[in-house]
């Protein structure tokens, strides 16, 4: 009996093992495949998200708000002190915005007496942060718009105050914006009035560094940093955030954006330009006869069918 | 005693898969986006290690497996190796589970700390040599201090809580798995 037992103790530690070896291989299969073909599993995981984050939006949004209050009455203690900052900026602000709107009018007048062709107008989707990436390790947030409200995957999403990054992964009522802190974010940029170009490289810290730079005589700390356009991935000039001498001396963007509390984003619809490709066909007189030609030719086809 | 037994067990199953779920909606609210250069613990792992070293029969390697599958996913890492690593190491807890019985929580720990440093190395080296791209090595530090930190609160939380302590039950050491 006791010896049976201990049979069926074995037995059943092997058993355990065995299925325990199995499922271990099949997660490093799926680590294996995920490196082979990610596109696939990285849909599959849009899919988890998308199933897994709206259902639990009723336990994430109160505690996120909850979290908020608490961090609002710690800073009542310094409710004076913060009013009378608030006072001062409001007043900076309106001299500011006075300032904005007579550039304004002067822009609007310039660009009339010299033609110039506006960019179209952008609209924007609106979503409401619901979840964060979950660990430090990777830079990403979760809006709580999707497919279904016509989010498409590579838009630029900001807060209001500057860019924050871009649309990656699209499931159908969440979508994951990748922050341009990710370690992963390569965002093409202009700076300032040297229209010096740069990339603006995200690595895990608050203010992404700006590499392949022309010459870094150009540039001073302060210049405006603003999207480039190239690559097509995004509308050109939109407000990055400003040049910043780092440590070691490395030039990095202070992001305009409040990445500490991001909320609310605005999602930009955006429709790449049309590409010009080639170097555009010349037409020489030896090609126009032969224009003319296919012209001729293809007013006779049309003839043909009609008739 | 058997009825009343495997129910707890079914019990304690789903109060397992409830806690992580907690654990990992916790992490997800949107509290701080800005980066910041130290991770915290990680709680399912120090949960998972804890019950396992514990009652073995709570934590099935099926249910590990989805959990941090489930994990991997939703945190955005490469899907699959974490999970991988962290069943392995839960099985080996289970497996020594009959040894750790009367030995002293601070051999336990010590277990806990080097299996950490294991699957945290392993995981760097296999992410490395898959050209995929990793995490600054502060941040992997930072969260395995972390986790061996707050491994004995969670024991602590446990044992007080839901009742998950060291107690010579044979048949929750041998259907382990289904």
């Amino acid at each position: 009996m006791a010896r049976e037992h201990s049979d069926y103790r074995v037995f059943a530690k092997r058993v355990r093992l065995l299925l325990a070896a199995i499922l271990a291989l099949c997660l490093l299969g799926t680590f294996a495949l995920w490196r082979v073909d990610g596109e696939r599993v990285e849909r599959l995981r849009t899919q988890v998200v998308d199933w897994f984050v709206p259902g639990f939006d009723w336990a994430l949004v109160p505690v996120a708000k909850f979290a908020e209050f608490a961090r609002g009455f710690e800073s009542y203690q310094s409710l004076l002190e913060e009013n009378r900052e608030l006072r001062r900026e409001l007043r900076e602000m309106r001299m500011l915005k006075a300032e904005a709107a007579a550039h304004e009018r002067q822009n609007n007048m310039l660009r009339k007496r010299n033609n110039v062709h506006p960019e179209e107008s952008r609209t924007f989707v609106t979503g409401q942060v619901t979840a964060d990436s979950g660990s430090p390790f990777r830079q990403a947030v979760i809006v709580n718009v999707g497919a279904r409200d016509g989010v498409v995957d590579g838009w630029a999403v900001t807060d209001g105050f500057g860019l924050v990054g871009r649309i990656s992964g699209v499931g159908g009522e969440t979508s994951r914006v990748i922050l341009l802190t990710d370690p992963s974010s390569r965002l093409p940029v202009i700076i300032g009035s040297s229209r010096e170009r740069a990339i603006a490289e995200g690595n895990n810290s608050s203010a992404p560094v700006l590499t392949f730079l022309d010459s870094g005589d150009a540039v001073r700390p302060g210049d405006q940093v603003a999207t480039s356009g190239d690559g097509g991935v995004f509308p050109a000039n939109l407000p990055v955030g400003s040049v910043e001498r780092g440590r070691a001396g490395r030039l990095q963007v202070r992001l305009s954006a409040d990445y500490g509390r991001l909320e609310f984003l605005q999602i930009l619809r955006y429709r790449p330009r049309e590409r010009i490709s080639g170097a555009g066909e010349l037409v020489t007189p030896f090609d126009a006869e032969a224009l003319e030609g296919a012209g001729g030719r293809s007013a006779a086809g049309e003839d043909d069918g009609n008739g | 005693m058997d009825r009343t037994g495997s129910a707890r067990l079914w019990i304690m199953r789903a109060l397992y898969v409830a806690l992580c779920l907690a654990a990992v909606l916790f992490a997800l609210v949107p509290l701080d986006t800005a980066p910041r250069g130290w991770a915290g613990p990680d709680l399912l792992l120090a949960l998972t290690f804890a019950w396992a070293v514990r009652c073995p029969g709570f934590v099935p390697a099926p249910l590990v497996a989805a959990v941090f599958l489930l994990a991997d996913l939703v945190f955005q890492r490469p899907p699959g190796l974490w999970a991988a690593l962290a069943l392995l190491a839960s099985e080996r807890f289970r497996t020594r589970a009959a040894a750790l019985l009367p030995a002293s929580f601070l051999l336990e720990w010590l277990e806990v700390a080097i299996a950490l440093a294991v699957m945290t190395i392993l995981y760097r080296f296999t992410l490395g040599i898959m050209a995929v791209d990793q995490p600054p090595p502060s941040l992997s530090m930072s969260q395995m201090a972390a986790t061996v930190a707050v491994y004995p609160l969670i024991v602590g939380l446990s044992a007080l809580a839901f009742g998950v302590r060291k107690t010579v039950q044979p048949d929750m050491l041998a259907p382990g798995a289904r």
